[in-house]
């Protein structure tokens, strides 16, 4: 899979809620201005799409910060 | 007896029924005296809802009805039906954004185009009698709908549609055709729905029920009325079951 930043590329290309720059491996995403549970659904619908990787809202809370998040999904795409 | 209220001398086939809303529709409509053959994917927990079901002469049919050939077959085996009850369906919450051909068949074809099918095939093989009662499961969130719910909600507005059409094409059979339409139910699929947001999400809207979330029965028991002749005159119609959900803060 490819690295975090490029991980973190896609992320603030595709949500429109995200401005480039927003995000670092250790931002605590949930707790960025404007977090919402719809957010979350497209966190995991982007996921789903990219990388055909699916998560649910439960591995989602318990990611803290976009590195966590990227390691599930790394985790899961071996 | 005298009253209306009761499944005496009629058979009832009942969709999705290996669990749920579904499964809990079979057992209420036997006990109240129906005939039930019931039909789902899963042999193993299909065979549970049968053995739950204690009177009468029963059937089940393992069919994956998205499978045409299946359903034809399903079809084929039935014997002339006083009621049917589709209760297959899927959730899948996925925002506008990302949605895809492959999202949208896997929805559609489970909670809408079989249910068409099925009706297609059941009046064509003329297993369908005079004065039948169909029921379709569907959800609030059919003229409600909520983020993220294109298909979910689509699927089930699409279905309530149908459902009056039925009423108009088969008149002259005086068939019936009636929704039920659900909020929060506790089933295998809200457990889905659990897994898909976050326990505190669905504890924030589990608040907002005066009555709390519902049971199967307090959906099938909507059910047997619709399928037993105490609603004879009710058709093209839908039934909100919410717990006084919709009527906001209280």
């Amino acid at each position: 899979m490819e690295d975090i930043f490029e991980f973190i590329k896609k992320i603030e290309f595709e949500i429109d809620e995200i401005d480039e720059g927003m995000l670092q491996p250790e931002t605590n995403y949930r707790e960025m201005e404007g977090w919402s549970s719809m957010l979350g659904l497209i966190f995991i619908a982007l996921i789903d799409t990219e990388y055909d990787v699916t998560i649910n809202g439960e591995e989602l809370i318990n990611c803290a910060t976009i590195q966590d998040l990227y390691d599930v999904v790394k985790a899961k795409k071996q | 007896m005298s009253t209306p209220f009761h499944l005496h001398n009629k058979v009832i086939l009942v969709t999705g029924a290996s669990s749920g809303i579904g499964k809990q529709i079979a057992i209420s409509a036997n006990e109240m005296g129906a005939d039930v053959i019931i039909t789902g994917r899963s042999k193993e927990r299909l065979e549970e809802t049968f053995k739950s079901l204690k009177k009468g002469n029963n059937g089940q049919l393992i069919a994956d009805l998205q499978n045409q050939e299946e359903l034809n077959q399903l079809v084929e085996s039935l014997p002339e039906l006083d009621g049917i009850v589709h209760c297959a369906g899927i959730v899948k919450p996925f925002p506008i954004k990302f949605l895809t051909q492959e999202k949208i068949t896997e929805t559609f074809d489970v909670n809408y185009s079989i249910q068409l099918l099925l009706m297609a095939q059941i009046s064509r093989k003329k297993k369908l009698k005079k004065n039948a009662s169909i029921v379709f499961s569907s959800s609030i969130s059919a003229a409600h709908p909520h983020k993220g719910g294109a298909l979910y909600s689509g699927s089930k507005a699409a279905l309530e549609s149908f459902s009056k059409v039925i009423v108009l094409e088969f008149s002259y059979l005086k068939v019936r055709s009636n929704c039920i339409a659900s909020a929060m139910v506790k089933t295998p699929m809200y457990e889905y729905a659990q897994q898909q947001g976050t326990k505190e999400q669905m504890d924030e809207h589990v608040n907002k029920y005066p009555l709390g979330v519902g049971l199967p029965e307090d959906v099938s028991n909507a059910a047997v009325f619709l399928l037993s002749d105490a609603s004879r005159w009710m058709t093209g119609q839908t039934i909100t079951l919410d717990g006084g959900f919709l009527l906001g803060d209280f």
